[in-house]
């Protein structure tokens, strides 16, 4: 740790008045669960922290609306996951909140800030003496020849293999959100699936938002599919725990075949990974536990796993499969 | 007229309000990082070797960084370098050579946090890397030699029957005895690291005055701390003050561990002249302390075709780490529960602990008995399938009864209640009923239930005590109050709460009556460590002799006022009323002799016999008996584990305070489900890759099965309350093997290794170890024993379930949250 300035605005406006002055080391505060954590690891150094915690237009959030979900950036995940609507129209979103973290870290993680949470690769928060290129760019992947249990499946480069680790994206991926932005230059919309971005060969850039962007809200568009929907996720106790693999589905049927399908899966990839494979199986097919399982299967056809998560391929497919027969009950209620 | 205080309604038995509970729940409590600064205090930090095995070339400090006012303490700067424990082989701070990655090199103080951590990455320590030898079996065969001759910190081996000779006789003595019978059954099982995770890391402030050395923290046995200053720094006992603060849990992690954090940081505060607060955050904490140590046992039994248990041998091998810290007693102990809670005609077990370059290991909750129970306890769950018969009746054919002897040939006299933990296990849990009806399959879950049988010496092994000489004392304190002083320290078990039962009951007098005073080594006697069950049963024997002295002579007093003034009035003095109340008469007494103490010391039961040379005769004055039976689902597609009710029939003596000794019960299994399903320490290169408790996995409330504790009462003569047994660790002891029972007959997958994690169980399905086929099990449970068989049997369950699937979570999570209502902070209370 070290010191650094603190800075508390007032508006969105003062905000990003004060980030425009900043330079690299400033970074905007919510929640703090994840930036002081990763101070604490030597992760992050700020210079100068921004703390938006008290712009209270951007904690309200609504979902009963017609055409879409909003949630402003600094609603409580506490909040958001009691909320009734949700639970009943779109379950999927509300476990997401559910199953995530504790209700300590709930009560004071934003949804906003929840999609940034770096990974729990172990090099990646131990750091020095184990090299890794997210921390310290160009410095190697002890992951490579280390202990690959968390490491991903999907969507890794010989750069990095680190897990995207959060469930709240993974759920908002797969109903087509989409997050605004302010900065210097105006407001923009981002859709979620372009939000966060694959390692490569630059894995310390982590999503598409400029240094000086601060998200302001989530929309999500309504979907016939969501109370057809959940949020499946497997771990290695029963609460407080990081997904070893996790599923987000929704689906709608209709004439006893599936009509619209959306999976996503979490733990396995190293960004909010929708499968259109998955998706694609389903499409027009009776929904059975075959045809799910056909689906888990394809989401994965592309996996390449390493030592110790080899286990996720079948793990993570059947994982797809049980959220899908849970996803079908839920959508053949009445 | 003043009357004494009524006789309490008897205090022992009854669970009365935790004397901590108050404080800790309304957060007034002081650990030892909520004391208040000191003048002048400052942050003390260690410099640790990144690297498990090297030759240190020397320590260079970054000439850009301002060391004006960092306080540096290397190796030279310690009078004597060596943490006074056993062997003394460890040094206080690594000098020459490097033996294990985070062995302690550099330590470094400052006022300003941020600039100490800043000072931690200017010191750079020049090693030359060695290969390290990171696995037992390597460091047995000794082809690099990193402690003493041969890598091997101690040998143990203990003989009975036909194996009674000298060594080379005897191994052959026992090999054809194991050859004359009609079942034999070879195995190896093996068990791995587990980190106490206390819920307060450890922490010492430490500061020098006229009066000499002080260190006041999170401390199990400040007497060990003591010792450890002696040797250090040349001090007389009396200058050396060593003082508990509120301590949250120990698990043995800080029975030994904080005297070497204790000497870093009074060196600190010895070189700056300032008081030093060194707090180590959880990382470090995992890093660096202590842990269970890894064991493997290879089990030969032979035994008649009815059952019969006959010989007996084992070969246990544990791994020590680096240094030798506890690992001779720890092995002492494994090898003394070796045998299990069973006779057996002819034993012979061979028990070595060896050095590797991994952080030392030590005491832990249970001490070496869970590494040897897991394994016989497996071992007999084999040899039943062998017979075809039910472990269950194999166990209680065989478990000890009064008049049998142990391995070390101690014949069991009194309090011997393995029969009757089994039978009440077995009611209690409707064991035989689920045995009989086979593994339960609905859907993909599979339900199986399995037990283990175990017996816990309590207090010290062999001649600890007679050795040990443990005291306690109890002053008289005005108004009739009594006040204990003690170095058996409450770290969250309950000690101050049971001791202030027994000494009330002891004297006749109400509970509010007894005071505890904070233990430190130059104000409380040395009772001996808090260590091997052995508070309560020990120390607590002698602590209701000496309230029960203390009062009486409170009561002669009286007597004494009440006599002449009876005689003088002419009434007969047994119905007189006493002329003084028991605080007059107190009082009187103590303005007469200034100090009223009673001060007592500990002797073993006279019967208690042991050859430390032979290792034999009586190991423990008396054991703990318990049976568990484990209930779980396996969901045959992911491999989760759910353990969904929990039984244990635990011998206890006698419950001074129930709740908190069902509490010590319940908190011990969890820790031991723990061990068994989940907890995982995760090395490369002789580092821990998963130091923090995101990813170091234990059970939360949530993972908590409902438990139902009997509590079996089975006094022994000897102990306080009417017979109290030590119970702290030996519910550690069971857990994991009637887990690892439970699953193999859900899923027949049998489990030889810890821990049982999903994909370990998904490994072992798959038919990379093809389970052996037991017999006297339904067809059913056949059909899972391989990877075809398992895909088969899964697709037809798929088939066949229908639309009833469940609607989310995982199954059982209903009964496990009402489990977590019952069992919430079960392990945290002790």
């Amino acid at each position: 740790m070290q010191s650094f300035t603190y800075i508390r605005p007032s508006t969105p406006a003062e905000a990003i008045a004060a980030m425009a002055g900043g330079g690299p080391g400033t970074r905007f505060l919510a929640g703090g669960t994840t930036l002081y954590d990763l101070m604490k690891l030597g992760v992050e150094g700020p210079l100068r922290v921004i703390d938006i915690t008290r712009l209270d237009a951007l904690a309200r959030f609504d979902t009963s609306g017609p055409h879409e979900l909003v949630f402003g950036a600094l609603a409580r995940m506490s909040d958001v996951a009691a909320d009734r609507r949700l639970k009943e129209d779109y379950p999927a979103l509300s476990e997401a909140m559910w199953k995530a973290a504790s209700q300590q870290l709930r009560n004071m993680a934003r949804v906003g800030g929840n999609l940034l949470q770096r990974t729990r690769c172990a090099y990646f928060r131990g750091g020095a003496p184990f090299a890794c290129n997210k921390r310290e760019p160009g410095s190697g992947c002890a992951a490579r020849d280390g202990m690959d249990r968390g490491n991903a499946l999907l969507g890794a480069s010989d750069a990095c293999a680190a897990v995207y680790p959060g469930d709240w994206a993974v759920a908002l991926v797969a109903f087509d959100a989409v997050v605004d932005t302010l900065s210097p230059r105006g407001e923009r919309s981002i859709p979620l699936a372009e939000l966060h971005r694959e390692p490569g060969s630059t894995p310390e850039v982590e999503t598409t938002l400029a240094p000086d962007e601060l998200i302001v809200r989530i929309r999500v568009p309504r979907s016939g599919a969501g109370r057809g929907s959940t949020y499946h996720k497997i771990r290695d106790r029963e609460s407080y725990a990081f997904a070893l693999t996790s599923a987000a589905v929704a689906v709608r049927l209709s004439a006893g075949v599936v009509a619209e399908a959306r999976v996503a899966l979490g733990g396995v990839a190293t960004r909010p990974w929708r499968s259109p494979e998955a998706e694609n199986v389903l499409l027009g097919q009776p929904l059975t536990e075959d045809v799910a399982q056909s689906a888990g299967q394809a989401a994965f056809a592309a996996a390449s796993p390493g030592v110790h998560n080899a286990f996720k391929v079948e793990l993570g497919a059947q994982t797809i499969t049980d959220a899908l027969m849970i996803a079908r009950q839920r959508a053949e209620q009445p | 007229m003043a009357t004494s205080p009524p006789a309490s309604a008897s205090a022992v038995g009854s669970s009365v309000p935790r004397a901590d509970g108050p404080p800790k729940v309304t957060g007034a409590s002081r650990y030892v990082d909520d004391l208040p600064a000191m003048p002048g205090e400052i942050f003390g930090r260690t410099v640790r070797s990144p690297v498990p095995r090297g030759i240190l070339r020397g320590v260079r400090f970054d000439p850009a960084f301002d060391w004006s006012d960092v306080t540096v303490v290397l190796a030279e700067d310690v009078p004597v370098n060596v943490v006074a424990l056993i062997l003394d082989d460890q040094p206080i701070l690594g000098t020459g050579k490097v033996n294990h990655a985070y062995e302690p090199i550099v330590l470094l103080g400052c006022a300003d946090r941020l600039k100490l951590s800043r000072a931690l990455q200017a010191v750079t320590l020049d090693i030359d890397p060695l290969p390290p030898v990171l696995d037992m079996r390597a460091a047995l065969e000794g082809e690099e030699i990193l402690w003493g001759t041969d890598n091997v910190i101690k040998r143990y081996l203990i003989t009975k029957g036909c194996a009674d000779a000298e060594r080379e006789r005897s191994e052959a003595a026992i090999d054809a005895a194991l050859a004359r019978c009609e079942v034999v059954v070879t195995g190896t099982y093996a068990s791995h690291h587990q980190e106490q995770l206390y819920i307060e890391p450890q922490g010492v402030i430490a500061w020098w005055d006229e009066a000499g050395a002080h260190a006041t923290g999170s401390i199990q046995c400040p007497f060990y701390v003591q010792k450890a200053f002696l040797k250090a720094f040349g001090l007389p006992a009396d200058r050396i003050h060593i003082t508990q603060s509120v301590t949250g849990g120990g698990f043995g992690g800080k029975e030994e561990y904080p005297s070497i954090i204790a000497l870093h940081a009074a060196l600190l505060a010895r070189k700056s002249g300032r008081p030093v607060r060194m707090i180590y955050d959880r990382t470090e904490d995992i890093e660096a302390t202590t842990k269970r140590h890894p064991a493997s046992c290879e089990i030969t039994s032979g035994c008649d075709r009815d059952g019969t248990l006959r010989a007996l041998k084992i070969r246990v091998l544990m791994d020590g780490g680096a240094y030798a810290t506890l690992s001779q007693v720890v092995l002492s102990r494994g090898a003394l529960h070796a045998s299990g809670a069973y006779r057996w005609d002819d034993v012979w077990i061979e028990a070595t602990a060896v050095a590797t370059n991994t952080p030392p290991n030590g005491a832990f909750r249970g001490f070496g008995a869970p590494q040897t129970i897991w394994a016989i306890e497996r071992h007999l769950d084999r040899v039943a399938g062998e017979l075809g018969c039910d472990p269950l009746d194999l166990k209680a054919k065989n478990v000890l009864r009064p008049g049998d002897s142990t391995a070390t040939g101690q014949v069991l006299r009194e309090s011997v209640a393995g029969e009757e933990c089994i039978a009440k296990a077995i009611a209690a849990s409707g064991y035989r009923q689920k045995r009989a009806a086979g593994p339960v399959v609905r859907g993909r879950v599979a339900r199986g239930i399995g037990l283990s049988v175990f017996m816990h010496g309590a207090g010290f092994t062999g001649s600890g005590e007679r050795y040990y000489k443990g005291k306690i004392a109890v002053d008289l304190a005005p108004g009739g109050r009594l006040r204990i002083r003690t170095a058996s320290t409450d770290i969250g078990q309950g000690t101050e709460t049971v001791f202030r039962q027994i000494a009330a009951d002891a004297a006749g007098l109400p509970l509010d009556r007894v005071e505890f005073e904070v233990p430190c080594t130059t104000t409380v006697p040395d009772s001996g460590p808090t260590v091997a069950s052995r508070t309560v049963m020990v120390v607590g024997s002698i602590l209701e002799a000496a309230a029960r002295e203390l009062a009486s002579r409170v009561r002669e007093e009286q007597e004494a006022a009440r006599q002449p003034r009876a005689a003088q009035e002419g009434q007969a003095s047994s119905a007189a009323p006493p002329a003084l109340s028991f605080e007059e008469a107190a009082d009187r007494l103590l303005a007469r002799e200034g100090k009223v103490t009673s001060l007592k010391q500990y002797e073993p039961p006279s019967y208690v016999r042991w050859d430390d040379e032979a290792y034999k005769g009586d190991a423990y004055p008396c054991f703990g008996w318990a049976c568990d039976v484990a209930e779980v689902e396996v969901d045959l597609d992911t491999f989760e584990v759910t353990v969904v009710d929990f039984w244990s029939a635990a011998d206890v003596g006698k419950a001074i305070h129930p709740v908190m000794c069902k509490g010590q019960i319940e908190g011990g299994s969890l820790q031991a489900i723990g061990w068994a399903l989940s907890e995982e320490i995760v090395w490369q290169g002789g580092k821990i890759r998963n130091p923090r408790m995101t990813n170091y996995i234990i059970p939360t409330s949530l993972d908590a099965p409902p438990f139902h504790v009997v509590l079996v009462e089975a006094p022994f003569p000897f102990g306080p309350g009417g017979g109290a047994k030590g119970i702290g660790e030996m519910p550690m002891d069971g857990g994991a093997p009637a887990v690892a029972a439970a699953v193999e007959h859900a899923t027949g997958i049998a489990a030889r290794a810890l821990p049982l994690t999903p994909e370990r169980l998904f490994e072992a399905a798959r038919g990379a170890e093809a389970p052996r086929t037991a017999a006297g099990r339904g067809e059913r449970a056949r059909r899972y024993r391989s990877s075809s068989t398992v895909r088969r049997a899964r697709s037809i369950c798929r088939r066949s379930r229908g639309c009833s699937m469940r609607s989310g979570g995982r199954s059982g999570s209903r009964a496990r949250r009402r489990g977590a209502r019952r069992a919430s902070a079960a392990r945290a209370r002790c």
